[in-house]
């Protein structure tokens, strides 16, 4: 299954890959690529993660916010 | 898709840059005028006063407007999340503190270069900002595509209301100059509409009752009234967001190793900037200067302009692609497609345009309209084009009951009218079932060097005669292959067709090689085989072709009208043109160089750069000017890519 993230707060390249490097430690994704172009974040997971987590990954690796996330 | 009014969040970003630009410098000018003072007229302002003054208004500048980058910063450093804002904050607060210690006197004071570091930094900031915000032009124009509004018929009477509220079977009205809400099939009215912001076609395509149209695509001259298919998330425009959005976050491999250098680039010019410092001191017993130059190692290090390389020239890239139809979805397919050595094409649909229609009915011994009834009461069942071409030639008149009716994959369709055993299809078929085609065999071969493809109608093992169906190759097909063969590319063709009627295509529109009478699951390893002498391209419709499109090293899936097989290709052409494979190919190539081109200066930037600093030869002003440049130049650079004709 895939999750669609829309992030704020990303102003360089290197927050993406961080980003990216944190989402990959939440137990249950498989694979994770963010864009700060984009700002868009795309998750391959194997079961269905809490927002929370997302969340609490995410601002782990700097001051982000996920301001939308939907299920595809 | 959902529709956000406020500001997006790339303008927002732009202006609280330009908020901070101009304070820190209006903070940070004083500061400089009175450096300069101080410089050349010692005795005019008490050395106390001004450096209490510099280090008041270098506060501001540093730690009030320049307060989020030295927070991300500095939380990085702790968090080991090392980001770019780690190393100019680092610079920046040690600068800031010499100040502080200046005061009993054992330091030079560097409180002045923090503020003008920071506004630097801010001001290149500021720059490359707008600069990725013209990068995503062209996506963020597609993100707001949409329409807001709809002209909805509820109870007979016409109501607006926000297309988010449009459900699927509402029929609604669009009217000369208005954006079609969203996709549909039309029930009444006849117009033209322009189509071109989504598929790239520049002319105008005419629509009738029953012909689907795409939302947000623009309404020309007639009144439609539209019924709704596909609302939200399922539109075909939502679809294209989509891919364009995901194609973002892959990755292209050369990126790599860029990555992998950023990610280990600030602690590494962390060691560097405090080696270099250990060494100045040292050697030199100035602490002053060692910090001088130690500082502007720190803030000439630029993982920045490594990092911004490839992502915005990949949107730049996309963006350009996504106006002509043309949708990248894999990074990757960018940097396989200079590898490229042939191009194969699958022919129905993709060479020709996939509608094919009966030419030639030739009657052996009966009456022509007997042979069509039966043949089309058969082909009725089928879903195949040549199936379709019939029953459409036929129109519907004097059609039989069908018992038993089978499909023999790429051969043909059997069934039983009355006690009647009814065999259409090709050459093999009928050996297949004993039948012999006998004094036929000329015509047919006669009918295949016309590039068209021969039905054999058979009853109770007798032929009733030959149906021919022409399948007409698309008007552009013939210019695409001269453009592909001129640029050196070897051009295949892979059809089920029987080897004349390929080769007969394939002459028309220029195509070197044919593999004919290839079965729909043996594509792929036609495919496979190809690969044993390069990298192979597979264009195809993307419907039945995926697991071709799939073995190819780049598929290129062809859109058709509204329904494009997303999953299938590494890039999609929504408008199912030919010409638009050379543009793909271009466009990728153009992408690539550029995202070469990035990394080569990036590298090279900081391969230089770095010494440079560490020999002591830069200011840390100048350093951070040099440092904003770069990554100012990369983003520049991706931009400069739309001068380059595709």
């Amino acid at each position: 299954m895939k999750m669609k993230l829309t992030i704020q707060g990303m102003h360089c390249a290197s927050c993406g890959n961080n980003i990216e490097r944190s989402l990959k430690k939440i137990p249950g994704v498989k694979d994770a690529s963010v864009s700060m172009m984009t700002k868009k974040g795309f998750i391959e997971v194997e079961k269905e993660i809490p927002r929370g987590e997302i969340e609490k990954a995410i601002s782990r690796a700097g001051n982000y916010k996920l301001i939308e996330l939907e299920k595809e | 898709m959902e529709h956000h009014h406020e500001e997006p969040i790339e303008d927002l970003e732009i202006k609280s840059w330009r908020r901070k630009l101009i304070w820190s410098w209006v903070l940070t000018i004083p500061i400089v005028i009175v450096m300069l003072i101080q410089r050349f007229f010692d005795m005019i302002i008490p050395e106390l006063y001004s450096m209490i003054g510099i280090l008041v208004f270098a506060f501001f500048v540093v730690f009030v407007f320049g307060w989020g980058t030295i927070k991300s910063g500095l939380r990085g450093l702790f968090t080991f999340y090392f980001n770019m804002d780690s190393l100019i904050a680092l610079g920046t607060v040690i600068a800031y503190v010499t100040g502080i210690i200046a005061f009993s006197g054992v330091i030079a004071d560097y409180s002045g270069v923090a503020a003008m570091i920071m506004a630097f930094f801010t001001t290149g900031k500021y720059v490359e900002a707008k600069a990725r915000g013209r990068a995503s032009t062209e996506i963020r124009k597609l993100l707001e595509l949409g329409a807001k509004r709809a002209t909805v018929i509820r109870k007979g009477q016409e109501v607006e209301v926000d297309v988010s509220e449009l459900q699927v079977g509402d029929v609604f009205v669009v009217r000369p100059g208005e954006k079609i809400p969203t996709d549909g099939v039309v029930v009444k009215g006849e117009s033209s509409v322009d189509e071109g912001m989504v598929t790239g076609e520049s002319l105008p395509v005419d629509k009738l009752k029953g012909n689907s149209v795409i939302g947000a695509t623009i309404n020309q001259d007639g009144i439609l009234y539209v019924q709704a298919t596909k609302i939200g998330k399922d539109t075909f425009l939502a679809h294209i967001i989509n891919l364009v959005e995901e194609a973002q976050g892959t990755k292209v491999p050369i990126q790599k190793l860029a990555d992998k250098i950023t990610s280990v680039f600030v602690p590494v010019i962390l060691g560097i900037a405090i080696l270099t410092f250990a060494n100045w001191w040292i050697f030199t017993q100035d602490i002053g200067r060692a910090l001088g130059v130690g500082i502007a190692v720190l803030v000439i290090a630029c993982p920045c302009a490594l990092g911004l390389a490839t992502p915005t020239a990949l949107m730049v890239g996309s963006g350009m692609g996504a106006k002509r139809g043309i949708l990248i979805r894999k990074g990757e397919a960018i940097q396989t497609m200079k590898e490229v050595k042939i191009v194969a094409f699958d022919k129905t649909g993709t060479i020709t345009k996939g509608m094919p229609e009966v030419t030639d009915v030739f009657a052996n011994g009966v009456k022509e309209d007997y042979l069509m009834e039966v043949a089309a009461s058969v082909e009725k069942l089928s879903e195949h084009p040549l199936s379709r071409a019939i029953v459409s030639y036929q129109g519907g008149r004097g059609l039989k009951a069908v018992k038993k009716f089978k499909i023999i994959r790429g051969k043909g369709v059997e069934g039983v009218i009355g006690r009647k055993i009814v065999v259409i299809g090709n050459r093999a078929l009928m050996k297949e079932r004993r039948i012999n085609v006998g004094v036929l065999e000329a015509k047919i071969r006669g009918f295949e060097e016309e590039g068209k493809t021969a039905m054999i109608a058979a009853e109770n093992k007798k032929i009733l005669g030959l149906i021919a169906v022409a399948d007409a190759v698309k008007e552009d097909s013939i210019e695409a292959l001269q453009r592909l063969r001129a640029q050196g590319y070897r051009t295949v063709m892979i059809t089920g067709d029987n080897e004349r009627t390929a080769r007969a295509i394939a002459k028309q529109v220029g195509i070197d090689e044919v593999i004919a009478e290839v079965l729909p699951e043996d594509k792929s390893k036609k495919v496979e085989e190809l690969q044993k002498s390069g990298m192979v391209a597979f264009v195809g419709d993307g419907i039945n072709d995926a697991p071709a499109l799939k073995q190819s090293n780049v598929g290129i899936a062809m859109g058709t009208g509204t329904d494009i097989a997303i999953e299938a290709g590494d890039i999609v052409l929504v408008k199912g043109s030919l010409v638009g494979v050379v543009s793909a190919i271009n466009l990728s190539k153009a992408t690539f160089s550029k995202i070469k081109q990035n990394l080569f200066w990036a590298f090279a930037y900081n391969v230089v750069a770095i010494p440079l600093a560490v020999a002591g030869v830069l200011h840390p002003v100048i350093a951070e000017i040099a440092m904003a440049l770069s990554s100012i130049t990369v983003v520049t650079n991706a931009n400069l890519l739309r001068r380059k004709k595709i």
